[in-house]
């Protein structure tokens, strides 16, 4: 397979990928990889015109493979006591050592992806790993693991970065997992899967920062079989172009999902959180809220979906909320909440509001002494917090300062 | 000290002058009552003193303690030493009581170039004024007025103002909305604060809080003017007569 052969593929492509077609003809992939690729090729870098993609243009953020910058400095850290996974923006680093209950294993080959075609920037990833060093991980976690996962992905100033983690959660099995992108790549995608096996428990909360150079693709999907449980909380600070984005099926009886986050995004910062839901088994229930908070500049962008068939969706549990704050003018939100649901037995709810502070709480409080920037402050930072109580112990706390800083325009832009 | 104070609200076609020259000093160490009909520029006095947004003074002078208060900023008047106790407190979502009373404690400390209250300084005194109003600690944990009955968010007013310790404060109709106990322990709290160095301006429609806090003096405001001063026997005299006869008699 030659640069030449993908490329009929790939329509008027841009500087950038072509250079992706270079990359990828570079390697030697197998079946799995090319049939990723292709899927990507269909559409090349996610567009505008692309419904899903209407106001996150990755083309247009991407024109070509440009080195990234330097990794954010960040004053988070994971608990002492978790086991520490690295990305350096090419291959994973994990102990040698490892608690019983849990297995990693570095994969080469292709991983099959099985919806690629509704994930360009995952079918993108599904072809780009899978190759030496090693920058797939199959997690198999078959007990309770007792220390949180810690796992730390860095662009490494790269021009491109993939990476792709796969969990297996067997029966009753259970994960805490906190994950920590910084940026630092041109472009970045990483593609992260979770197969949930009956009652099998993961918490999740994830911290997006990068600068004002990074794109960055973070691609999930997860399948819940019956009564599994599994909850999410992010906190995003956005990038050049930052997408969330989180596809998740109910595949079994009792299921249960939270998907909870916050967008923060200043001047120049663009965040995108999507999220899509099937409820593909009776008597599941998710529970989503999204909480945003955008400055002038900024942009902040909810896509969130629930699907309830008809056959299968009966006796649903679902409430999805999204709400932002527009903290000046010139801030930019734009949210698209859908329900879509064909089952006749349910209940659903969605409630989507982007508003600007009260100016009676606001004065109110600069009566009582504070003054304007942080009387905004505590009562942002007290609409956004809601979203992030679930994180978990020990990072919660660090999620909220960091909010916080943000907030008082004392994090640094990077 | 109020020098003939004039302010207009709203804009263009909306913009109304309400207050016409009001003039008024309260001297350190006096409280004073405001009457007055409903609509005559009692709270919109308040705002224009504190500086809310949309009150424009056109005229006149506002001083506390020798400082211009039209100048600033309404958190540099608080912290100046201006409390106003709202006619309707507003809730603020979020945000614990006692997170909010000490944040707005130390942000006027700072301002003043003080240092900040120790946290156990501070929770002393949140229980010890909790208990002179009947505020339980369940209840300063929950959100500023956050699902707080009527009389609850009146009291809450007080307690702020106690523990804030203004060196003026001005209280908009902080005993409507108060049942007979709770009106006997607001002015409580109130009369606990008098002080030679704090002044107090009261304002209200009925003679009962005044019973209980006995003004130095009473001014009726009207039509955005002081018509009328007086001691405590023009509470008195408005309760048994209304406005009408004053209002007749200032003519
Ligand atoms: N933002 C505004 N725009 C237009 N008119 C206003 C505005 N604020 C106040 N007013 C008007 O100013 C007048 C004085 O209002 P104010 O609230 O000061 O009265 P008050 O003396 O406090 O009355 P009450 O006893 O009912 O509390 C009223 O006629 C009111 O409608
Ligand atoms: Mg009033």
């Amino acid at each position: 397979m030659t640069a030449t052969d993908l490329l009929p593929a790939l329509k008027n492509p841009t500087e950038a990928e072509r250079q992706l077609v270079d990359l990828f003809s570079a390697y030697n992939g197998d079946e799995n990889q090319r049939r990723s690729f292709d899927i990507f090729a269909l559409t090349g870098l996610p567009h505008r015109r692309m419904e899903q993609w209407k106001w996150s243009d990755v083309r247009q953020a991407v024109t070509s493979l440009q080195d990234g910058s330097a990794n954010r400095p960040s004053d988070i850290s994971a608990p002492d006591e978790a086991i520490s996974i690295e990305f350096d923006g090419q291959s994973w680093s994990f102990p040698d050592e490892l608690p019983e209950g849990l297995g990693i294993f570095p994969r080469t080959g292709g991983h099959d992806f099985g919806q690629a075609d509704r994930l360009p920037m995952g079918a993108l990833t599904a072809a780009m790993t899978g190759h030496e060093p090693a920058d797939t991980l199959i997690i198999e976690v078959s007990g309770k693991v007792a220390a949180p996962l810690s796992i730390t992905v860095r662009g490494g100033a790269r021009s491109a970065s993939f990476g792709r983690l796969v969990f297996i959660l067997r029966e009753e099995s259970h994960l805490d997992l906190f994950e920590h992108y910084s940026g630092g790549a041109g472009l970045a995608s990483y593609l992260v899967e979770f197969g949930l096996a009956e009652k099998a428990q993961v918490s999740r909360t994830i911290l997006q920062e990068a600068s004002t150079k990074d794109v960055t693709a973070i691609t999930s999907t997860a399948h819940l079989a019956a009564e599994a449980n599994f909850e999410q909380t992010t906190l995003a600070f956005g990038g050049k172009l930052t997408r969330i984005e989180t596809h998740l099926e109910h595949k079994g009886e009792n299921a249960k999902a939270v998907l909870n986050g916050a967008y923060l995004a200043a001047s120049g910062y663009h965040v995108d959180f999507t999220t899509h839901v099937t409820h593909g088994a009776e008597s599941c229930v998710t529970k989503q809220l999204t909480k945003g908070a955008v400055a002038d500049g900024g942009r902040g962008i909810f896509q969130g979906k629930f699907l309830v068939p008809r056959t299968v969706g009966q006796f649903t549990d679902a409430d999805m909320q999204h709400q932002a704050l527009l903290l000046d003018n010139g801030a930019e939100i734009f949210a698209k909440p859908e329900l879509e649901i064909y089952a006749d037995d349910v209940e659903c709810e969605h409630g989507n509001t982007s508003g600007q502070l009260d100016d009676e709480a606001l004065f109110y409080m600069q009566q009582r002494g504070l003054p304007k920037t942080e009387a905004r402050a505590l009562l942002t930072e007290a609409f956004i917090v809601e979203a992030l109580e679930k994180a978990q112990d020990g990072i919660r706390e660090q999620l909220i300062e960091a909010t916080r800083k943000f907030l008082r325009r004392e994090r640094e832009q990077a | 000290m109020l020098d003939n104070l004039s302010a207009a609200v709203g804009e263009d076609d909306g913009r109304k002058t309400i207050l016409k020259g009001l003039s008024l000093e309260v001297p350190a160490g006096e409280v004073h009552a405001i009457m007055g009909p409903n609509g005559a520029g009692k709270s919109t006095l308040s705002y224009v003193l504190t500086g809310r947004d949309g009150y424009e003074v056109t005229e006149g002078s506002a001083k506390l303690e020798g400082k211009d208060l039209l100048d600033m900023e309404p958190d540099e008047r608080a912290a100046a030493g201006l409390f106003l106790s709202f006619q309707y407190p507003v809730e603020i979502p979020g945000v614990p009581v006692m997170t909010f009373v000490r944040a707005a404690i130390n942000a006027q400390r700072k301002a003043r170039g003080e240092d900040e209250i120790s946290a156990p300084d501070f929770i002393k005194k949140a229980r010890e004024i909790g208990q002179i109003l009947n505020i339980d600690a369940e209840m300063l944990k929950r959100p500023v007025n956050v699902g707080f009955s009527g009389g609850e968010k009146k009291r809450l007013e007080i307690f702020q103002m106690m523990m804030i310790e203004p060196r003026f404060a001005i209280l908009d109709e902080t005993d409507s909305g108060l049942d007979i106990d709770a009106l006997k322990t607001v002015a409580d709290g109130v009369n606990a604060l008098r002080s030679p160095e704090r002044g107090m301006l009261v304002i209200t429609h009925y003679q009962r809080l005044l019973d209980h806090i006995r003004p130095d003096k009473v001014h009726v405001l009207a039509k955005g003017r002081i018509i009328k001063t007086g001691g405590p026997e023009l509470a008195e005299q408005l309760e048994k007569e209304g406005y009408d006869g004053i209002l007749g008699e200032a003519a």
